[in-house]
């Protein structure tokens, strides 16, 4: 009969096994363990430099953080008037397919501009404001590409729209799209307000 | 469920004989706000074998200043080209307007055994209710930046998860690590004093007379805590009786007894060793061990 032999055979190999499963097991739930406290660190240290750069403390804290921290970055950065700086970090962004993130972050820039825009327009500077409008205009689509549900970006574009109005025929082809023409360096004319509210 | 809200028929002409109509269909076609994605349907019914040719398709990008084509999608089944559009609009409107959506021309073909034929299906454009998000004059702000929504606060991540996670695995850990030392006999388990006595026997080692004794010593601990009380070598019976798990090991208690009789009272550690070696003291403790687990 080869069922008591199979038998035996299947209780040696347990009795093989036994030893080294009882070693194995508390190795690896420990290890399992290690990974997720790390990660849940990682977490609550990411929610510190977010609650730090909301508090208005600078952190310099690089292309590779997550996207949160670095969408806090830029909103701290658009707020201090370092516009410049955050363009690596919303390339970052968008290398990382972060799309919600990337959309955020570009909200907050455009209202910063558009912030910047109004403190022009109340110095009466309305030379210098209508090209912040333009961008952050810019910013909002783009914004709202990545997320069509954003409602705050839609209203803030609804805002930004009114200030400076597109007209069809005669002004532009193609939206708030960038486009350098061979010829034509300067795609809006810095001081025309174009339209009113 | 798609009703045909926005329906156009072109009558096939002659120079179109291949293309039969073109209708195209939308959710609805009014109550659209800047930003919000416009999806449509373009049903083309073409002469069997016709097909489509997908580079003719417009290009997803800006089509007006307005509005972007964010996506197209081609379904075909014999007698039917369907295309999915997706739009996205962002048109900032004052009042409810209608907006025109720009229409396309498309190229099918046909591969026959005479030569290719190509046909061209003009895909009508279809106007677009859209709405104002906000009122014409809002209400008056002294500080113009509060005419936009805030920036509102940027999400946090949660570690409670892993936090939970880790906690889950460090308490399996910890259990396997209990079973493993149960596995091993690393705890001193109450009510086993054999065992006990097998792990003093461990490390004592073999050292001289004086470890030979103590290693006896042990043993009689060990039948003492067994029994609850101190137990002779008269008491052996007895003592089997009350503890019947151990009756295998009668003749072999037996032998410890006289080995013991030897080396504490006649001062013969040699002859008991002699009688009862290492090697039968430790093999006989470890069977003592392995019977208290059955009782």
């Amino acid at each position: 009969m080869p069922c008591p032999a199979m038998r035996e055979s299947v209780r040696r190999f347990w009795g093989r096994l036994r030893p080294r499963l009882l070693l194995a097991l508390p190795v690896l739930l420990g290890l399992a363990s290690l990974g997720f406290g790390v990660s849940a660190w990682r977490a609550d240290s990411a929610n510190r430099s977010i609650a730090a750069l909301e508090a208005g403390t600078d952190l310099d804290v690089g292309i590779g953080a997550p996207a949160p921290v670095l969408v806090a970055r830029i909103g701290y950065l658009a707020g201090h008037g370092r516009l410049e700086e955050t363009e690596p970090l919303v390339a970052a962004l968008d290398r990382a397919g972060a799309a919600d993130a990337a959309s955020r972050a570009r909200y907050r820039i455009a209202n910063a501009q558009m912030r910047e825009a109004f403190g022009l327009l109340t110095r009466g500077a309305l030379d210098k404001a209508g090209p912040q409008v333009t961008l952050a205009r810019q910013d909002y689509r783009r914004a709202l590409r990545d997320r069509p549900d954003f409602w705050d970006a839609k209203f803030n574009l609804d805002v930004a729209s009114r200030l400076i109005r597109d007209f069809p025929d005669f002004d532009r082809a193609s939206g708030d799209e960038m486009r350098a023409e061979p010829k034509q360096i300067w795609t809006d004319i810095p001081g025309q307000p174009r339209g009113g509210p | 469920m798609i009703a045909a809200c926005c329906a156009l028929l072109l009558q096939a002409g002659a120079a179109v004989a291949q293309v039969r109509s073109v209708e195209v269909r939308v959710p609805r076609a009014f109550g659209y706000f800047l930003g919000d994605l416009v999806r449509a349907q373009a049903d083309i019914a073409v002469d069997p074998g016709f097909s489509l040719q997908r580079a003719s398709l417009p290009a997803p990008g800006p089509l007006t200043y307005w509005l972007d084509l964010r996506g197209i999608t081609v379904e075909e089944s014999p007698g039917r080209v369907r295309l999915h559009l997706t739009y996205q609009t962002f048109y900032a409107a004052l009042d409810a307007r209608q907006v025109a959506i720009p229409g396309f021309s498309v190229s099918l073909e046909s591969a026959a055994a005479g030569g290719t034929t190509s046909a061209k299906a003009e895909i009508p454009g279809w106007s677009l209710g859209v709405s104002p998000l906000r009122e014409v004059q809002p209400e008056r702000h002294d500080d113009p930046a509060e005419y936009l929504r805030p920036d509102g606060r940027v999400s946090r991540l949660d570690p409670l998860p892993d936090m939970r996670a880790a906690l889950v695995a460090l308490g399996a850990a910890l259990l396997a690590l209990a079973a493993l030392g149960y596995d091993r006999g690393w705890f001193a388990r109450p009510g086993r004093p054999f065992a006990k006595a097998a792990r003093g026997l461990r490390r004592l080692g073999r050292e001289g007379e004086g470890g030979y004794r103590e290693a006896l010593r042990l043993i009689h601990r060990g039948l003492d805590e067994t029994d609850g009380r101190r137990v002779l070598a008269d008491d052996l019976p007895a003592f089997l009786d009350r503890h019947p798990t151990f009756r295998r090991e009668g003749p072999a208690l037996a032998r410890f007894f006289e080995a013991s009789r030897r080396a504490f009272f006649g001062r013969e550690v040699e002859a008991a060793r002699a009688s009862l070696p290492w090697p039968e003291v430790e093999a006989g403790l470890r069977r003592l061990a392995a019977a208290e687990l059955e009782a």
